[in-house]
């Protein structure tokens, strides 16, 4: 059997009610029956860039979270290098970086550095590996002079490239990114894009999987892109295949003949 | 990466969890200050109802060698142990939760469990260092009786008391994990605590049932423990029954919390709510 870096075979991740009132006491018994992925199966080979697009609601996030192992799928098995994230998470974070685009995910007292340095530690890195590291990372993401600035003093635009260096303290080969560019200007976002097709992926062949709203980012970055539409994945290929199937002229347009496509023949 | 044994990477693990929180409380300076004279200002106020309360009648309820002033002082510094261990979980995860670094400390190579043991080392610190500030104004102003006390039975009922309350503590967390707020789990055990388990008065005044009733519960153990080395000068020997009934409740409520709280962990993962608050 071939090693990819992602693996997912017939995920299926179902949801318990969202309940308020006297019966949200019910919550930790209550039964999964809201689906958010059915039957999600794809690979991605070493040093692919695949994106997940999709309307709120489609599933993104939640896949991206199974990958992560911060949940467990309800069927199926993702594997992440070969290791099931269900059954290896300790195993499966070791290979993974996680970066999510909100801006308020470190602790804002701590400086840039202070920060980094306690999530290397939590990455077994030891201070000196982890002073080495930070270093490189700093050169690489040109954040040098803000490492001792107190992290809530930092734009988003530094606070993307601080997460970004974080996901990478631990040299992971495969990077999972939620939305990178959701709260960055468009020149900010143009700016980290450029950074991670050169910098991330092109010079350290690291997999890349990430979901995003935004098409242009998807056509820069995406090798294939995974559509995703209420928990159904519709079409995992190339931006050109994808294109072809559909006889669109843009990605944008392909995206709309699939999903009414789906939509017709779901009735 | 380092190589080095797995108890000492989670013992440097630890020591990073308590530097972050050092270093957060550090960039609040003034509140240390404000944290020195309220414990002036409450060792002031046990001083002076003492005074007023002081009699022949109360004086024969209480352990030998006390005062009502170092009574109820001991009461009220040692009982926040049993606060800060069942607060200190659940604040850490709270504060993970709303800073939005939860996500993150979770994909780490880092256990939860871990993550929230090294969380709760500051407050204890704190309260460690709050308390010898009560005691030391209570010295240094009030009369308090230092000389004679056995500070190293005192460390061991204390060192016993923490591991009973943080099972506790465990269980409030994984609470928290499920329904995230309102934490009935507190309420009960330091109402309960606070009625029946002799913090400002000795048990002996409550009904007999309500003194069974105090048996029941770690705090008991731990301040009859800390009043009689401290004020009664009890020997190693004469601490024992509060020691391990102190042990029997850690044995009983660890396993038990480290069980219900890995159910609460993977059920969140399942529902999607790990992250909620």
């Amino acid at each position: 059997m071939k090693n990819f870096a992602l693996s997912l075979e017939n995920v299926e991740k179902y949801f318990p009610p969202t309940l308020s009132g006297w019966r949200a006491f019910l919550d930790p018994v209550s039964r999964l029956t809201v689906p958010a992925l059915r039957g999600i199966s794809f690979d991605v080979q070493e040093g692919e860039v695949l994106a997940l697009v999709g309307a709120n609601g489609a599933g993104k996030s939640t896949l991206l979270r199974i990958l992560t192992t911060l949940l467990l799928p309800t069927r199926g098995c993702a594997r992440v290098r070969g290791f099931d994230t269900a059954a290896e998470p300790a195993k499966v974070r070791l290979q993974i970086g996680y970066h999510t685009g909100g801006d308020s995910c470190f602790y804002a007292r701590l400086s840039a550095r202070e920060n980094l340095l306690l999530f290397a530690g939590l990455n077994n890195l030891t201070g000196a590996e982890a002073a080495r590291r930070i270093d490189e990372l700093a050169a690489l993401f040109g954040i040098g002079e803000l490492l001792d600035r107190q992290a809530r003093t930092l734009s988003t635009g530094n606070i993307h490239r601080l997460g970004l260096a974080r996901a990478m303290l631990h040299r992971p080969s495969v990077l999972i990114l939620d939305e990178p560019t959701r709260s960055l200007d468009p020149l900010a976002a143009a700016e980290f894009r450029r950074f991670i097709l050169q910098d991330i992926v092109g010079a350290h062949g690291t997999t890349l999987i990430f979901a995003s709203h935004t098409l242009a980012e998807v056509e820069q970055l995406a090798g294939r892109v995974a559509v995703l539409d209420g928990g159904h994945l519709l079409a995992c290929d190339t931006l050109a295949a994808i294109k072809s199937a559909t006889g669109a002229a843009s990605l944008e347009e392909a995206l709309e003949i699939i999903i009414r496509r789906a939509a017709r023949e779901t009735g | 990466m380092s190589g080095a044994p797995s108890f000492v990477v989670t013992l440097r693990k630890l020591a990073l969890l308590f530097r972050r929180d050092l270093a957060v409380a550090r960039s609040y300076r003034a509140a240390f200050v404000v944290e020195l004279f309220q414990a002036l200002l409450a060792a002031a106020s046990f001083y002076f109802l003492s005074r007023f309360v002081e009699s022949p009648t109360l004086k024969r309820s209480l352990p030998p060698g006390a005062d009502y002033f170092s009574f109820a002082l001991v009461g009220v510094a040692f009982f926040d142990y049993l606060s800060v261990a069942l607060g200190a979980f659940d604040g850490s995860l709270q504060e993970a939760r709303q800073n939005g670094a939860l996500e993150h400390l979770l994909v780490t190579q880092t256990s939860l469990p871990v993550i929230l043991a090294g969380s709760s080392l500051y407050p204890f610190a704190l309260l460690s260092l709050r308390t010898a500030i009560y005691i030391g104004w209570g010295a240094a102003l009030f009369g308090f009786p230092l000389h004679g006390a056995n500070w190293l039975g005192a460390l061991l009922v204390l060192a016993a008391s923490v591991l009973a309350f943080s099972g506790l503590g465990i269980l409030s967390a994984s609470y928290l994990l499920i329904f995230k707020r309102g934490n009935p789990v507190n309420w009960v055990i330091l109402g309960l605590s606070s009625v029946v388990g002799g913090m400002m008065y000795p048990i002996s005044v409550l009904p007999v049932w309500l003194q069974y009733v105090a048996r029941l519960i770690p705090v008991t153990y731990s301040l009859e423990g800390m009043r009689a080395a401290i004020l009664s000068h009890a020997s190693i020997r004469e601490l024992l029954p509060s020691i391990a009934g102190l042990l029997v409740f850690a044995a009983v409520f660890l396993p038990v919390s480290f069980a219900i709280f890995s159910w609460a962990l993977r059920r969140t993962k399942v529902t999607g709510t790990l992250t909620h608050f």
